[in-house]
C-alpha cells in the first residue's frame, strides 16, 4: 500500500504557510475587558497530572495573563483515560467563558478515530495554541552500536524488528502515525514499546532496555544538556539551528509532511462571542510576556513559530483531523 | 562529611533559608495530614513562587516538604482509620487498632520515631550513595524485573488482614480485576465503555480515567469505620477509646529493630527504582514484616510492628528517590517531578554533572532533609500529647467530619465527581468485607499492585516479543518470580497442614 503523500502535504501545507504570517498575531492592543466578566478567578482545566509538561504550561500561561491582562485563574488537573477524563466536567461547565480548559494534539487524533465526539475546531473554540513543536528521535550519548542516523538506519536493516524504540501507545497516536510514515518511507522496522506514563520512557533509554527514544526536543533538554541523550533525526522540512547538525526526515529520504505536537487553550462553543475575543487577545498578550517567552524558550518552543490565533488554531486542527484520518485510512485503524 | 557540615552551615547560617526550612516543615506535615489535600497540592500551589526565590532554597523547600508530608498522613491514619496519602495506608492496619485499644499515644509515636528513623537512615545512605547506584539501578530493573518484583511483593502478602488463605486471594484477585477498569496500558484502549455487559453499556468518559486507589482506600477504612462503629452505637456494644499519651518506650522499638532495619532496606530499594516510590514501599515493608515476626497472628489487630514496618519504609523511600532525580534527571513520583521543574525553572539541570556544578545545592538539600526527619522526631512527640485528645470529641460529632474529609478527600484527588461515588461504595463493600472475613487491605493491595504491574507486564511482554519464558532468561526476574511461586505454593501447603491439624484436633 503507498501513501497518498500529495494528499497529506496539502492538507498540512495551509497550516504551515499561516505559520508565516501569524506572528504578526502577537502585536496587540487588549480590548477593554466585557462588562461583567473576568470580576472572578477562571478556571484552567488541566487534563494531565501536576508537574508535566501541560501542566507547565497551563501555570505558566496562566500567570502570563494574570500579569498581563489581570485575569486570574485556579488551575485544576483532572488527569486520565490520556486526557478524555476532563472532558465530560468541561462539557458540563456553562459556557459563560470562566472555564478554559488546555489540551493537546492527543484530542485531535481521539476525535478523528471517534474516541470522543466533541469536535475540538467546532464543539470547542480555541483561543489559541501557545507550544507547537517538532519531534526527534533520540539515542544513548555512549550509544556504540549505532552513532548517528545513517549507522542507525544500518544497524536496523542487518537484523529487522530487533531495535526497539520507547513511545506512547495510543492506538493511532501522533507518535504512531509519523514512526509509521517514516518506516514505509525507508523500509527500516523499528519494534514499538508502548509506555504508558512518558516520563518512564527517559529512564527505559538510559538505562538500555529501550533502543531509541520519540520524543520532542523540551522534554528532553535536561538530557540533552547533561549529555546523556543525543539526537539522531528530526522531523521537520529544514534543520532548525539549534540542531544544525542533525540530518531531519526529508534528508533521510522520507517524503512527508510531519506531523507536530501543539498544545493550546479552549472554551466551549457558545461563549459569548466578546468573551472569546477578549480572552483570545489576552492568551495573544500572555505568549509575548516575557516570563512566558522565557519558558517557551527553555523548552525550544522559540525554533519554529509556536503561536496560532483562532483562526490559526481551527485550520491547524482541521489540517490535522485530515491528516490523521488519511493516515489512519492506510492503516485501517 | 566536610561538605555535609557547609550544607548544614548554608541551611542555618541564614534567616531565610530557616523560614523556608520550617514553612516546608509544617506545611508538609499539615498537607500530609489532611485528606483531600497532600503534598502535591501544596507543591502545586508554591511552584510559581520558587521562580524568585535562590534555586537551593527553592529545591530545599520540596525536600522538606516531602520528607515531612510521607510521615503527616500517618497521623490521621492512626487516628481515624484516613489515611492521609496511599503511602500511610498500611499504616492503618494495625495503627487503627491500636487507637482502638486506647493506645493511641504508642501508636503514634511509633509512627513518628520510625518515620524519623527511616528518613534518617534514608538520608545517610542518600549522602554516601554516589550517582553510580542510581545508574545501576536504573539498568539492572527494566520492565520484566519491575513486573517480577511486583509478583514476588503480591504472592508474599496476598493473605494479608484475610481470615484464611482463600479469603485473601480472592481479595487480593478482586482488586487486580478493578485495577484492569479504565484505558489499557499499551493501546490506551477503553475497556468498559464500549460493548457492555449483560446489555448494559457504559458509555462513559469518566470509566475511561479507571478507577483510583485513593477513593478505595478512603471508602474501605474511613466511611465502612463511620458504618461500623455506627452500628455499635445502635447496638449499644460501641467501646470508646480512651486517648493514650504513652510514648513507646526503648523497650518496644528494641524488640522491633530488625523489622526496622528490614523496612530502611526495603523502603530505599523502593525508592531508587524508577516508578515505583513510598507506596509500594510501605506494603511491601508491611507484608514483610508479617512474614517474618514472630507474632504473625497480631497483624491486622494492633500490632504495633505493623505500625513501625510501613512508616519505616514509606520514610525510607523518600531520601532514595532523590538519587535518579539528582543523578540522571528521572523523577520517580509526581513530586520529584516537580523538583525536575524547579530545576528547570532555573536553568539548571539534574544529571551527572549536577554534583560538580551544584555541589552546594546539593548538600543543602540533603542537609535539610536529614534535618528535617530529626525535627519530625521533635514535632511528633508534641503531637502524641496533644492531636490524641481529638479522640476525646465524641463520635457522633466526629462522623460527619470524618466523612466530610473522606468526600473533599476523594475529590480533590482528581476533581471528578465519579471518584466520591467510587468512594460510597467502597465504603459499603468495605463494611460488608469485615463482616465477611475478606480482607480490604487485601484488595487496595490488588488494586494498587495490579496498576503498577499490569503497565509493567505489557511493557515486558512487548520487550520480549511476547514470549513469557523471557521472564526466566534473565537472572532477576527469573529468581524473583520462582521465590514468587514458591511463595504461593507454600503457603498454600500450610493452610492445607493447618486445616488437617485442626480437623485432627477436633475429631
Amino acid at each position: 500500500m503507498e501513501f497518498n503523500f500529495a494528499k497529506i502535504v496539502r492538507l498540512t501545507a495551509g497550516g504551515i504557510a499561516l505559520a508565516a504570517v501569524s506572528t504578526l498575531a502577537n502585536a496587540m492592543d487588549l480590548p477593554a475587558k466585557p462588562p461583567g466578566f473576568g470580576d472572578r478567578p477562571l478556571t484552567m482545566i488541566v487534563p494531565f497530572g501536576s508537574g508535566g509538561g501541560s501542566d507547565q504550561l497551563a501555570r505558566a500561561m496562566a500567570q502570563a495573563m494574570e500579569e498581563e491582562a489581570g485575569l486570574a485563574f485556579q488551575v485544576v488537573n483532572k488527569p486520565g483515560g490520556g486526557g478524555t477524563a476532563a472532558i465530560p466536567d468541561f462539557m458540563l461547565a456553562p459556557a459563560d467563558g470562566y472555564t478554559v480548559l488546555e489540551h493537546i494534539d492527543n484530542a485531535i487524533s481521539a476525535y478523528a478515530k471517534g474516541d470522543i465526539q466533541e469536535n475540538p475546531a467546532v464543539d470547542w473554540i480555541p483561543l489559541c495554541m501557545t507550544q507547537i513543536t517538532f519531534s526527534q528521535i533520540y539515542i544513548r550519548a555512549d550509544e556504540e552500536r549505532f552513532t548517528d542516523w545513517d549507522s542507525f538506519v544500518a544497524y536496523a536493516k542487518a537484523d529487522p524488528g530487533s531495535v526497539t524504540m520507547a513511545n506512547l501507545g495510543r492506538v493511532g497516536s501522533m507518535e504512531l502515525v509519523v514512526m509509521h510514515q517514516l518506516s514505509d518511507a525507508l523500509g527500516i522496522e523499528v519494534t514499538q514499546i508502548a509506555f504508558d506514563k512518558p516520563a518512564e520512557r527517559y529512564g527505559a533509554l538510559i538505562g538500555g532496555h529501550v533502543d531509541v527514544l520519540f520524543e520532542q526536543p523540551g522534554d528532553v533538554r535536561s538530557f540533552l544538556d547533561s549529555g546523556q541523550m543525543k539526537p539522531i533525526l528530526t522531523f521537520l522540512n529544514a534543520r532548525p539551528d539549534a540542531f544544525a547538525d542533525v540530518p531531519t526526515h526529508r534528508e533521510a529520504g522520507a517524503d512527508f509532511e510531519a506531523l507536530t505536537r501543539f498544545r493550546g487553550f479552549f472554551v466551549k462553543n457558545g461563549v459569548p462571542q466578546d468573551r472569546v475575543d477578549y480572552l483570545a487577545a489576552a492568551c495573544a498578550a500572555g505568549f509575548s510576556n516575557p516570563g512566558y517567552a522565557e519558558f517557551n524558550r527553555s523548552k525550544f518552543m522559540h525554533l519554529i513559530d509556536s503561536y496560532r490565533d483562532v483562526q490559526g488554531s481551527i485550520d491547524l486542527i482541521n489540517g490535522a483531523v485530515a491528516t490523521y484520518r488519511a493516515m489512519y485510512e492506510q492503516l485501517g485503524i | 562529611m566536610d561538605l555535609f557540615i557547609q550544607g548544614t552551615l548554608n541551611l542555618f547560617g541564614d534567616w531565610q533559608a530557616i523560614s523556608i526550612f520550617v514553612f516546608g516543615l509544617l506545611g508538609g506535615m499539615i498537607f500530609g495530614a489532611t485528606p483531600g489535600v497532600n503534598m502535591l497540592t501544596l507543591g502545586a500551589v508554591i511552584l510559581p513562587f520558587t521562580v524568585t526565590m535562590l534555586p537551593e532554597h527553592a529545591i530545599m523547600l520540596f525536600s522538606v516538604i516531602y520528607c515531612a508530608g510521607v510521615f503527616g498522613g500517618a497521623i490521621t491514619a492512626i487516628l481515624f482509620n484516613i489515611p492521609g496519602a496511599p503511602e500511610n495506608a498500611p499504616t492503618c492496619f494495625d495503627g487503627y487498632p491500636m487507637t482502638l485499644r486506647g493506645e493511641s499515644g504508642k501508636a503514634i509515636g511509633a509512627a513518628v520515631s520510625c518515620s524519623a528513623i527511616g528518613g534518617i537512615a534514608s538520608a545517610i545512605l542518600m549522602m554516601s550513595a554516589t550517582g553510580a547506584i542510581a545508574g545501576w539501578a536504573v539498568r539492572a530493573f527494566g520492565p520484566q524485573e519491575i513486573f517480577a518484583l511486583i509478583f514476588f511483593g503480591l504472592a508474599v502478602s496476598a493473605s494479608i488482614g484475610a481470615e484464611n488463605l482463600w479469603k485473601g486471594w480472592l481479595s487480593v484477585l478482586a482488586g487486580l480485576l478493578i485495577a484492569t477498569i479504565g484505558t489499557d496500558p499499551v493501546g490506551g484502549i477503553p475497556r468498559f465503555n464500549e460493548g457492555g455487559l449483560f446489555g448494559l453499556t457504559f458509555k462513559s468518559y469518566y470509566l475511561s480515567a479507571g478507577i483510583h486507589f485513593i477513593p478505595i482506600i478512603l471508602g474501605f477504612f474511613a466511611v465502612s469505620e463511620v458504618f461500623s462503629q455506627a452500628t455499635n452505637i445502635a447496638m449499644g456494644t460501641r467501646v470508646r477509646p480512651k486517648a493514650g499519651l504513652d510514648f513507646p518506650s526503648v523497650v518496644d522499638f528494641w524488640r522491633v529493630r530488625w523489622t526496622m532495619l528490614r523496612s530502611v532496606a526495603i523502603g530505599f530499594f523502593a525508592g531508587i527504582l524508577p516508578g515505583i516510590g513510598a507506596t509500594l514501599a510501605a506494603f511491601l515493608g508491611y507484608s514483610q514484616a508479617q512474614r517474618w515476626s514472630r507474632n504473625r497472628p497480631n497483624f491486622g489487630k494492633g500490632e504495633i510492628e505493623g505500625v513501625v514496618a510501613s512508616e519505616t519504609a514509606n520514610n525510607a523511600a523518600t531520601g532514595a528517590a532523590m538519587i535518579p532525580l539528582l543523578a540522571l534527571g528521572l523523577p520517580g513520583g509526581a513530586l520529584t517531578a516537580m523538583m525536575m521543574g524547579i530545576f528547570q525553572i532555573h536553568g539548571m539541570e539534574p544529571g551527572p554533572l549536577i554534583f560538580i556544578n551544584s555541589g552546594d545545592l546539593v548538600w543543602i538539600t540533603f542537609a535539610a532533609m536529614f534535618w528535617a526527619n530529626v525535627c519530625i522526631v521533635f514535632l511528633g512527640w508534641l503531637q502524641t500529647k496533644t492531636v490524641v485528645h481529638l479522640l476525646r470529641i465524641p463520635f457522633r460529632w466526629l462522623a460527619p467530619g470524618i466523612l466530610m474529609l473522606a468526600i473533599v478527600g476523594a475529590y480533590a484527588l482528581r476533581n471528578l465527581f465519579i471518584d466520591v461515588w467510587v468512594m460510597f461504595l467502597a465504603g459499603i463493600a468495605g463494611y460488608l468485607l469485615r463482616r465477611t472475613g475478606y480482607s480490604a487491605a487485601g484488595v487496595v493491595l490488588g488494586l494498587i499492585l495490579g496498576k503498577l504491574g499490569e503497565s509493567a507486564f505489557t511493557k515486558s511482554m512487548q520487550l520480549m516479543d511476547y514470549d513469557f519464558l523471557g521472564f526466566f532468561g534473565r537472572p532477576v526476574s527469573g529468581v524473583l518470580i520462582l521465590m514468587g511461586m514458591a511463595a504461593i505454593a507454600f503457603s498454600i501447603i500450610s493452610e492445607f497442614r493447618k486445616r488437617d491439624r485442626d480437623a485432627d484436633a477436633g475429631a
